[in-house]
């Protein structure tokens, strides 16, 4: 003790506050430490609780990934939960059990909010499986942060800063190590026994890290109120080149940047961290937890925790497993009433109250505070006495700070550099109004980073809805583009396909024009206009009446059973020059009709779409005419014999049949021209399907439009865009409709023929 | 007499034509006010202002058209701040003299069982937000809703539902003392020895 300290601390009998000139830093206070109540008792022994609680984020930065299933047995060590990209470590089950669920439960966070846990309901063994963390021994940074990370350890003195994040990547950028023994909050007294039972793993784990990332110096900060633990540690310590110092008991001692400046006279910049000054520091928890990585491979699954309070009979220390329920721990220190009252995590300085009993321990939990509430001093008006500027450990201006948060001036209170606020509480300690700053510091700590995060959002929510009007912008134009393209393509190709059209309108094959009437159908879904309707009407109504009219003269003539055979064949050759006649004058009237098709058609899309109709109309009379005369047939016939010359009669009704078949082909090749000088060539290769039936019809008549051009108009005409499958379908299924009322009313009169004969 | 009228007439020239370079020489460059506004606005592009977005509303302010006081999700932070920008008297908010509740930032929620992947939402959404394809089941980006409620009213079975933000520990803020009731137990008062 130099001359110095001897001066000050017999000056703090008339003067206290002169203990504060026997460190570095300003402000601090000197609360009622009580740690005597938990650190007088050894080390309890470990308990087994019901179940273990592991919360997936037990750390600063983003919680683990699960990689475990609900009923899964896992064995102690096991890795449950894996680190996510970015800031993170993993989770080991604290003892072998299975995996009871997987779910939302309370954490001892300030929020009491519940968040994502693994349950595992131990089983008692305590059986170990491998290692998860690597066998090698680490040598350089790299190593040993990956060890670390394996191991899953974080800062243990509180703050739960992923450690393997602390180290530099490179050898040499530290000069000194500091390990921090201060626990300067009341009450706590985890590190001291510790430090009292385990000074080899600290040394050991500290010199591991000072080998690995070059460190020449290592220091040990520890309080002059843990005498026990100072002389262990100095004795762990021998021969190592570890400096153990002893730095003055008052709070907060422990801060980081406290005890660095306390330690080496270094003040860490506001805006940097220890690692660039050169500096590094370790809780001794930590330093003891990566001792036992280094050196057994054992991941982070249990820690030292100090379970005291006014409210327990027999505060302890215990060496908990991570997840063990605070109830567990706080029921073997005896509480001396029951448990209704909030337990306190941390210190009374710098903890907070916990949501119910039933939190579970994690890397951070350094102590369970059990104190009965005491009745709360109402805060009182600020009255500007400015013992909190000194009290505050970082020279801060709290009372400006306070008046503008209390005025939500965030902005004012960030120039105050309110971010350099570390918590520790020491203004509110002294506060003789009892105001509650340091609550007002993390709320406004809260709003402004909220603030931000909403600029963030507000900005990015900005570029996304340009991003979609942009899109807009484009699908418009693109959209208008390919009308563009479609438009002209359609226009170039109506230029290509009119004249030829005009050319083989005559020699279209009956297929063709039926894909082109098809396709005509397709195109207007809508219904003809009651002009058309009536033209389509009347035209029906002719077509029909003709149809009856041959069918008449048919059952005219087989009506005669008598009939010579020389009679039959002049009949025969009556009806033949009346069919090429009737033929002859069809076709010519089916030419002049596809010649004045273009002007015709132009204004009126829809009459295909009627003479469809009509042809339809007419053919399914035509079948029902014939069907009506095989009726009539098949009566007469049973009492007819059957004459001679059969030949020829069958003859003529196959030509008859031909000639319908050749009408029906005509009337559809007009319909088809027209539509299609109207459409200026939508062909398609939808014809393809027609059947050979229909071909057939077609090759069969002679005097039918012949088909000299069929095969180079489709291919002209497969140029075109291909029809929607919808319209092809449709084309298809007509054209099937039109084939089998042929080939009934054929079959049909081939029948009668054949009861004829 | 003539004498000092000339000086005096030839100073002002001269002092005018310095004058009149130094105007055009040393103009200084002030930001757009549109755009100074649009900064401030939230960008949620909600329409509740009565303009087709943000920036038209800004626009709408700087040219004097629309009042300050019309952006409800912005509340009583935006309108301040726009009233510094205009140099004109901050007013209450619009909403809130139409006795409108105010409430803190909700995001869009689809009731999955009632979608009938009609896209109608998302033809609404400003920032691209939903995702979903005709008759398919639509959903919510929850981290890109702004919470405009434009996709609200499209939606023709009335599955959309504005729920507050779920609150997680890691977006959780400590509570304003002055709203609360002190819950720590204060610290052990340490006599001094």
């Amino acid at each position: 003790m130099s001359l110095k300290e001897t001066l000050i601390r017999g000056l703090a009998y008339l003067y206290p506050m002169a203990r504060r000139w026997l460190k570095r830093f300003p402000g601090g206070v000197y609360p009622q430490y009580k740690k005597e109540l938990s650190a007088r008792h050894p080390l309890h022994a470990p308990i087994l609780p019901d179940e273990l609680i592991l919360p997936l984020q037990q750390h600063v930065g983003v919680p683990a990934i699960p990689t475990v299933k609900v009923g899964e047995r896992v064995r102690k060590f096991q890795q449950i939960a894996k680190p996510a990209p970015g800031l993170s470590v993993p989770v080991h089950a604290p003892t072998s059990g299975t995996v009871k669920a997987i779910e939302k439960r309370p954490l001892p966070h300030p929020s009491g909010l519940p968040d994502w846990c693994i349950v595992i309901e131990p089983d008692g063994q305590d059986e170990a499986g491998d290692m998860p963390v690597a066998i090698q021994t680490p040598t350089c940074p790299a190593s040993l942060k990956k060890m670390i990370l394996q191991a899953g350890i974080v800062g243990m003195g509180g703050a739960g800063f992923p450690s393997w994040r602390k180290l530099p990547t490179k050898q040499g950028q530290i000069h000194t190590l500091l390990i921090n023994g201060a626990e300067c909050e009341p009450y706590i007294t985890c590190d001291d026994l510790l430090m009292q039972t385990r000074p080899h793993d600290i040394i050991q784990g500290a010199l591991k890290v000072a080998e690995c990332i070059g460190a020449e110096k290592i220091i040990v900060g520890i309080e002059d109120n843990k005498p026990f633990a100072l002389k262990a540690m100095r004795q762990a310590a021998e021969g190592t080149g570890v400096d153990i110092q002893a730095v003055p008991t008052v709070y907060p001692m422990g801060g980081q940047k406290q005890l660095t400046e306390q330690l080496t006279g270094i003040e860490v910049p506001a805006k940097a961290h220890a690692v660039d000054v050169g500096l590094l520091m370790f809780n001794v928890a930590t330093a003891a937890a990566i001792y036992r990585a280094a050196e057994y491979h054992e991941p982070l699954v249990s820690r030292l925790v100090t379970v005291s309070g006014e409210g327990l009979a027999e505060p302890m220390n215990i060496e908990a497993l991570l997840g063990t329920p605070f109830e567990a721990l706080a029921n073997v220190a005896k509480p001396k009433q029951p448990l209704d009252y909030p337990l306190i995590m941390g210190g009374p300085m710098m903890g907070h109250e916990v949501v119910n009993t039933q939190v579970p321990v994690i890397k951070t939990t350094n102590c369970i505070l059990a104190n009965p509430p005491q009745p709360i001093t109402p805060a009182m008006p600020c009255i500007r006495c400015g013992e909190c500027m000194d009290a505050c450990p970082v020279n801060l201006l709290p009372q400006q700070m306070y008046w503008h948060a209390h005025a939500h001036e965030w902005d004012k209170v960030e120039k105050l550099h309110l971010f350099d606020c570390i918590e520790c509480g020491c203004c509110s300690f002294v506060c003789p109004s009892h105001i509650p700053l340091v609550q007002y510091y993390r709320h406004a700590k809260g709003e402004i980073r909220k603030l931000r995060e909403e600029q963030a959002f507000q900005e990015h929510a900005r570029r996304r809805h340009e991003a979609h009007l942009a899109r807009l912008e484009r699908e418009k134009a693109e959209k208008e583009a390919r009308l563009k393209a479609k438009k002209e393509a359609v226009k170039k190709q109506a230029a290509q396909s009119t004249p030829s059209v005009d050319a083989q309108s005559a020699g279209l094959s009956a297929r063709e024009r039926a894909i082109a009437a098809a396709k005509a159908r397709a195109a207007k879904e809508s219904g003809p206009t009651a002009t058309d309707d009536t033209a389509a009407k009347r035209k029906a109504a002719m077509e029909a009446a003709r149809k009856r009219a041959a069918a008449k003269r048919k059952a005219d003539t087989s009506d005669e059973p008598a009939q010579s055979p020389e009679e039959k064949r002049k009949a025969a050759m009556e009806a033949a020059k009346r069919r090429a006649e009737a033929l002859k004058a069809q076709k010519a009237s089916t030419d002049s009709a596809t010649e004045k098709t273009p002007s015709e058609k132009v204004g009126d899309p829809l009459c295909a779409d009627a003479k469809r109709k009509a042809a339809m109309e007419a053919a399914r009379k035509r079948a029902a005419a014939q069907r009506a005369k095989k009726a009539q047939e098949a009566a007469s016939s049973t009492d007819t014999s059957t004459p001679p010359g059969s030949d020829q009669a069958t003859e003529e009704t196959a030509q008859a049949d031909r000639r319908l078949a050749a009408m029906e082909a005509a009337r559809r090749r007009a319909a088809a021209l027209r539509q299609q000088k109207q459409e200026t060539g939508e062909e398609t290769p939808a014809g393809k399907d027609q059947t050979p039936v229909e071909n057939a019809q077609t090759a069969q008549n002679p005097t039918s439009a012949a088909t000299p051009s069929a095969t180079e108009k489709r291919d002209t005409e497969k140029v075109g865009d291909p029809p929607s499958r919808d319209s092809k379908r449709k084309a298809a299924m007509e054209a099937a409709r039109k084939r089998a009322a042929a080939l009934r009313a054929r079959k049909a009169q081939q029948n009668s023929e054949h009861n004829d004969t | 007499m003539l004498s000092a009228i000339l000086i005096f007439l030839a100073l002002a020239l001269v002092i005018g034509a310095l004058l009149g370079y130094a105007a055009v020489r040393f103009k200084v460059e002030e930001p757009p006010i549109v755009e100074e506004i649009d900064s401030v606005l939230p960008q949620i592009q909600c329409g509740q202002c009565g303009y087709p977005g943000c920036r038209p509303y800004a626009e709408a302010v700087a040219n004097g058209e629309a009042d300050i006081n019309q952006c409800t999700p912005g509340g009583e932070a935006v309108m301040l701040k726009i009233a510094e920008i205009m140099h004109v008297d901050p007013k209450p908010l619009k909403a809130a003299e139409d006795g409108e509740e105010i409430v803190g930032h909700k995001v869009a929620f689809i009731h999955e069982d009632d979608c009938i992947g009609c896209m109608h939402c998302i033809k609404a959404c400003p920032v691209d937000a939903i995702v979903g394809t005709t008759k398919a089941v639509h959903t919510v980006i929850l981290k890109e809703c702004t919470g405009c409620e434009l996709c609200v009213p499209v939606c023709p079975t009335d599955c959309i539902e504005m729920r507050p933000e779920p609150v997680t520990p890691r977006d959780w803020i400590w509570p304003d003392p002055e709203k609360l009731v002190p819950t720590v137990t204060p610290p052990v008062k340490g006599a001094h020895p």
